[in-house]
């Protein structure tokens, strides 16, 4: 999950050599990992269950459903659907820019998205994004919000918002290790590897192309032709550190394996960051913190527990059926993920070859902590050769010496193999089926875990974020969107490609401006 | 047929072996200097092995009941030998005269078994041979024995199981040695009754190996231990050899009752003594009470807070007969309020503002404690300060720990302080460092309080002098995101450890 991203080399990939020798996680293993995780065992009773995560509507949307017809109609200039980090970043433009005409619909009870949050009695957590890397100097729009937010004060970032020490650690060969580059049992070959993969990214960031927002920087290129795992390939990297490192990097922010993800997306994700400080940011609810932020200052325009179901032209008006209410609108900005809005409106270009990565999360409270081992816990916490991602400690933030209990947030993306029966897994499998996974998982390097675990609570996230597959940036379907004229603008995330706070916040912000701009404002 | 014979004679090696090397690794581990202990131990135990081959000559008859009870006399002394050694080290004055008394029964004992074995077999086999076959089977014995003490042993079972483990693995050689020449023998009701005897003796002193080990937990600590509790945060023993009483923190030495004085006189009086007037005192950490004993010398002082994550540590040297006397009852004193929390996030939800601040934690062992000793908590303390206010750090040794003392004073000058940095000596800590930082300059007191054992007001200016081995490094100041003191404090005690 992390990344510091200052070595300027970092990621992973276990799929070197041919798939079906490289003991990949395959379906057999799969159900092979749910029949381990199910033994029986005497243990004790755990407690949780699946978190609100939106498939009941959702559904409903997909298959046409019925919806009520509205009750009443009201003109309102801008509509913005969906309150995710795009969305709020919209609002919090037009706000900003004294425009206040405006609702922000969001079909959860609580805004944020992909960066909302939850909180128990030992601590606040996120249920999905949780840092921020810390913005480079021509990051200006995360730049402009965390000085408003006080997280940067003249210049300076608030060093209770940089991920304290240690950051990363990695679980390898029995015991844990600094850090999540592959340290332990590495050879002379490993090492020049790396060395000469970080000389390539800095090779890559020189070139100006490699931008975030990357709508500023990226050009048509022939790394966009081939996926990252055969760009390496292609360059003779053989060291199997190196692309399991990749790989990881791949499963973590795009939630595909370094063969599905674009050689473009996988070098932008190192050589697109080039931080003035050590970080990144983070908070005990992750990005969840601002996502609380801009909603303190944005609460009155959202409407939680509202649905879209509904774009119909009416005119040179859209008008938008949400709940009991038919908005009609000069202008929507559509900030949920965009394959929605086909079907919601038969005006949205439909996008059938844009890739969703499915995903599952679950927030893990311990009553106790596990036995030390060596290292002591970081911020972030990797099981080398774990079809997971590992686990986020929300409590690592804090100011004490000592700590009795906690909550960690576990994070898998659904990597291996299609996205549409993956999803389909997420659904299938009841509760216990995913709790004994995630045991089973984290069994692997804290062998007491069953005896600290109190709680799991599971977020299912089907179409999670976009995948940057090959050939994305020169997407047409992509440019469709980004460009599409009429009174339907998009902003979400994943007009970028990839999702990450910072291509959310940007496409939020240039969607509020065009129609600022459209309004002559 | 041959192997039989001579697995016995690998085995009787090994349990040799193990005994000199558990007598070794005791004593260097006990008394220190292992180039000494080791030598002595093992030039004593060769030479007692000498004396038992020269005494073999004048056992003329019974040979196999002869070697019999001899292999059960050294299951017994070997086998028991390093409970022994631990329980004369904890309760005995004699540990070094026990010591070199088994070692010599031992050695007398072992250097026996090899010419009885040898004048056994001597009938059954060629003298070449004979003498091939055993002495390779010894030195087996030998290579193997030393290979896992260090390796398997010591680690897995620890010395007093160790040497239960080879005193049975001798009585079963005496068993098999038995069965194997019978007919040399004959029957011998007591001798196999005694060898049941002894198995079963070890087999107790195996099951009873835990109690052992704890009483030799205590002579770790040196001395007797007089207080010993895992408290929800940490491992507190008290130890006490006459009059000198010790804490340690999982297993950290905190203070030696004999020289705590220098270090909290030291830690106290260059900073308080120079304020004219302070009211009010923050000790963070310190819950042995023992800087709170040296504040109380101010009547000036209104107020001491001292904040103590332990309420166990507090409880204890408030309630305790000797402790409380050693810091003359501070921590039940009216003006001393104690509290019990952690230290970062109480000043943190906490505004009042001190005229001396005393910061007295555990050395930057990890990531969790060395967020005690970041520009951030500087910073915070910062905040608490009045505007003549001082703070002193305890910094670890600038000598030992020489980058780690200096980045604890480029931290403190990250957070804006002035920084003023002196040691001293203390005996059982060896050179200690501390650090005075405040707003406003700093100078040296111009009198102390009455009484003082250690410091005189002309000694104090001496104390911020730093020989040419302590001068300052370079270093980076620590950091909530970026803690290199953590990592130069392992580096530079690793070093000192090689
Ligand atoms: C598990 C996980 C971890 C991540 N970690 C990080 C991280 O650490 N750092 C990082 O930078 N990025 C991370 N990301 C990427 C994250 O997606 C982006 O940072 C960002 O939060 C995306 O925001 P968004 O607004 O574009 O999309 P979303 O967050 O998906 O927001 C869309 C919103 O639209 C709402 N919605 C959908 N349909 C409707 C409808 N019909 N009517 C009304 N509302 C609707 C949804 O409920 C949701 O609130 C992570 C993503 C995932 C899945």
């Amino acid at each position: 999950m992390s990344r510091a991203a200052d070595t300027g080399a970092r990621g992973s990939l276990e799929t070197v050599r041919p798939r079906a020798r490289t003991g990949r996680w395959t379906r057999r293993n799969f159900l092979g990992f749910a029949l381990i995780g199910l033994a029986p065992k005497t243990q004790r009773a755990i407690i949780g269950g699946f978190a609100d995560d939106g498939h009941g509507p959702g559904h409903a949307l997909r298959d046409h459903s019925q919806f009520p017809s509205a009750r009443r109609t009201m003109k309102i200039p801008v509509v913005i659907v969906g309150g995710g980090i795009a969305g709020l970043s919209a609002a919090w433009r037009l706000d900003k820019r004294g425009f206040r005409d405006f609702v922000l619909l969001e079909m959860h009870g609580q805004a944020g998205g992909n960066a909302r949050w939850g909180e128990n009695e030992i601590t606040a957590y996120p249920w999905a994004a949780h840092y921020v890397p810390v913005p480079g100097k021509t990051t200006a729009l995360v730049r402009e919000l965390f000085e408003e937010l006080g997280v940067l004060r003249n210049g300076v970032w608030d060093d209770r918002y940089l991920c304290f020490s240690p950051q990363e650690r990695l679980f390898l060969h029995g015991r844990w290790q600094e850090g999540i580059e592959p340290a332990v049992g590495s050879t002379a070959r490993d090492r020049e590897d790396f060395s000469r993969f970080g000389d390539c990214i800095r090779q890559f960031r020189a070139t100006g192309e490699f931008t975030i927002p990357m709508d500023l920087g990226a050009k048509p290129s022939q790394l966009d032709r081939l996926s990252i795992a055969a760009w390496l390939r292609q360059e003779r990297f053989t060291s199997r550190y190196l692309y399991w490192y990749i790989n990881y990097a791949c499963r973590d922010d795009y939630g595909a394996l370094a063969g599905d993800t674009s050689a473009w997306a996988g070098i932008h994700y190192f050589a697109s960051r080039d931080p003035e400080e050590k970080g990144p940011l983070t908070w005990p609810e992750g990005n969840g913190w601002i996502s609380r932020k801009l909603l303190a200052k944005l609460e009155h325009y959202v409407r939680t527990g509202t649905m879209a179901h509904r774009i119909r032209r009416e005119g040179n008006r859209l008008q938008v059926s949400a709940g009991d209410t038919d908005y009609l609108a000069d202008f929507v900005i559509f900030a949920a993920p965009s394959f929605l809005a086909s079907h919601l409106s038969d005006d949205a270009p439909a996008i059938p070859n844009f890739v969703y990565s499915p995903w599952l999360t679950a927030n893990i409270t311990l009553d106790r902590l596990p036995r030390a081992q060596g290292m002591e816990t970081a911020w972030d916490n990797v099981i080398y050769d774990s079809p997971a991602l590992g686990y986020v400690v929300a409590t690592h933030q804090s100011l004490r010496t000592h700590e009795d209990r906690s909550v960690w947030t576990f994070y898998w993306s659904l990597a291996e193999g299609p996205p549409a029966a993956n999803r389909r897994l997420l659904l299938e499998y009841d509760w216990d089926w995913w709790k004994a996974a995630i045991l089973a998982d984290l069994e692997r390097a804290h062998p007491d875990i069953r005896n600290c675990v109190s709680r799991i609570d599971i977020l299912r996230l089907g179409h999670a974020m976009a995948r940057p597959v090959v050939g994305f940036l020169e997407s047409q379907e992509r440019r469709n969107l980004i460009n599409s004229r009429g009174n339907l603008l998009f902003a979400n995330a994943d007009l970028s490609g990839f999702s990450i706070f910072e291509e959310a916040q940007y496409r939020g912000i240039q969607a509020a401006e065009r129609v600022l701009a459209r309004l002559g404002r | 047929m041959p192997l039989l014979l001579f697995v016995p004679v690998a085995l009787i090696a090994a349990c040799g072996l193990i005994y000199e090397l558990i007598a070794g690794t005791l004593a260097s581990y006990l008394l220190g200097d292992s180039v000494f202990q080791f030598s002595t131990v093992i030039g004593s135990y060769l030479f007692a092995m000498g004396v038992g081959s020269y005494l073999s000559r004048y056992i003329a008859r019974g040979l196999v009941a002869r070697f019999v009870s001899i292999e059960l006399m050294v299951a017994l002394v070997g086998g028991f030998s390093s409970a022994a050694l631990f329980l004369a080290f904890a309760y005995t004055q004699g540990f070094r005269l026990i010591l070199y008394a088994l070692v010599m029964i031992i050695g007398v004992l072992v250097g026996l078994e090899i010419p009885l074995l040898m004048r056994i077999l001597k009938s059954r086999l060629e003298f070449k041979e004979l003498v091939a076959h055993v002495l390779t089977f010894d030195y087996l014995g030998a290579l193997a024995a030393s290979l896992l003490f260090p390796i398997l042993l010591v680690p897995k079972l620890g010395m007093v199981r160790s040497a239960v483990l080879f005193g049975m693995i001798n009585a079963a050689v005496a068993l098999w040695s038995m069965f194997l020449f019978r007919e040399q023998l004959g029957a011998r009701v007591l001798l196999r009754a005694a060898s049941v005897l002894v198995l079963a003796t070890l087999g107790v002193g195996m099951a009873g190996a835990e109690r052992i080990t704890e009483a030799a937990d205590n002579s770790l600590y040196a001395d007797e231990v007089i207080f010993a509790r895992d408290t929800r945060y940490q491992r507190l023993v008290l130890t006490k050899w006459k009059d000198d009483v010790r804490l340690f923190l999982n297993a950290h030495l905190q203070f030696s009752s004999r020289d705590e004085y220098r270090y909290h006189e030291a830690l106290v009086h260059p900073g308080l003594a120079s304020l004219a007037g302070a009211r009010r005192v923050l000790v963070l950490g310190g819950g042995d009470g023992l800087a709170v004993r040296e504040i109380l010398k101010y009547p000036t002082v209104e107020s001491i807070t001292l904040v103590d994550l332990d309420p166990d540590m507090t409880r204890l040297f408030s309630t305790h007969v000797y402790l409380s006397t050693l810091n003359q009852h501070s921590l039940t004193n009216p003006r001393v309020h104690v509290i019990n929390a952690d230290a970062f996030p109480w000043l943190d939800q906490n505004t009042g503002s001190f005229d001396f601040v005393v910061v007295d934690f555990p050395d930057p062992t990890s990531y969790s404690l060395g967020k005690l000793y970041t520009t951030a908590f500087y910073r915070l303390l910062a905040r608490h300060l009045s505007a003549q206010g001082l703070v002193v750090v305890q910094g670890t040794s600038p000598l030992f720990a020489r980058q780690s003392y200096w980045c604890i004073v480029e931290t403190l000058k990250q957070a804006g302080l002035r920084t003023y940095p002196y040691h001293v000596y203390v005996p059982s800590f060896g050179e200690w460092g501390f650090v005075l930082a405040s707003l406003a300059p700093y100078e040296a007191p111009m009198r102390l309080p009455a009484g003082l054992r250690f410091l005189s007001v002309h000694d104090v200016p001496e104390l911020f002098r730093f020989p040419n081995d302590m001068l300052p490094v370079d270093a980076e100041p620590n950091r909530l995101n970026d803690q290199v003191l953590v990592r130069y404090y392992e580096r530079d005690w690793r070093e000192i450890a090689h």
